[in-house]
């Protein structure tokens, strides 16, 4: 029988899916949250395209206004969601969020990270993966 | 023995290769091992009651694995009902697993 009585305290979670490609990121925070409000520590390290989702500079654009009474005026972006979560951890389980320093210069958005998330290496990734009771490993597909 | 909790987010009828998911889950099963495979994304279409590829999924079920899926998931598809042994569950119980109720985790 496993021993699953044991509580996970701190969970490493790697992606690699950026803004408007894919559900993963909208999952991943939803899930995210639900970690934080179970006292979780979440250390995400974003590589590949994922470093474009705390990409500060990401706006919310208008949706269509036929559209608008459904899905509201405005579509957020999911920077602000990034942003809420790791707020959150000023009180709570908390939220640390690492860009990958070679994939945020090769797509041009290191200077465009945005408060909260921290430009970090492979060393970074392999001190979260150590320290991690769990690692969720979020698969990129084409 | 330990627990697997297995997250399947690929559509198993676009992903071919999603289905050798099943084929794991099936030997870590008759290895005596304790099994959850979780539906979430597009991994939900294939539990949709009369879908082809969710045979595999009642057939995992019926060996005495757990196949779960994702509610927020089959609302957002329109999946009502499920394959014979696919129980539907909500994010929090995803969560609830990854805490405290497996000792592997796998997403797919």
């Amino acid at each position: 029988m496993a021993d699953t009585s044991v509580k996970t305290k701190r969970i490493a979670i790697v992606l690699a899916t950026g803004s408007y490609q894919r559900e993963a990121p909208t999952t991943v925070l939803r899930l995210i949250e639900k970690l934080l409000q179970r006292g979780v520590d979440v250390n995400v390290w974003a590589f590949e395209e994922a470093v474009t989702l705390t990409n500060k500079d990401q706006i919310d654009h208008n949706e269509p206004g036929s559209l608008q009474k459904i899905l509201g005026e405005k579509h957020p972006n999911i920077g602000r969601f990034i942003d809420q979560l790791i707020r959150a951890g000023l009180h709570g389980a908390k939220l640390d969020w690492v860009s990958c320093i070679l994939c945020v210069q090769e797509r041009g958005v290191e200077k465009h990270q945005m408060g909260g998330a921290i430009v970090g290496t492979l060393g970074d990734l392999w001190k979260f993966v150590k320290a991690a009771d769990k690692v969720i490993c979020i698969p990129t597909y084409r | 023995m330990a627990s697997y909790l297995i997250i399947e987010s690929r559509d198993l009828t676009e992903y071919t290769s999603g289905r050798y998911i099943q084929r794991v889950a099936l030997q870590l099963k008759e290895d005596g091992h304790e099994v959850i495979l979780f539906l979430i994304e597009n991994g939900v279409i294939a539990a949709r009651k009369g879908c082809e590829v969710g045979k595999g999924l009642s057939n995992l079920a019926g060996r005495g694995a757990k196949v779960m899926a994702e509610e927020v998931s089959c609302r957002a598809r329109g999946i009502d009902a499920l394959s014979d042994g696919v129980t539907r569950e909500s994010l929090d119980h995803l969560a609830d697993l990854i805490v405290e109720g497996s000792d592997k985790v796998m997403w797919y």
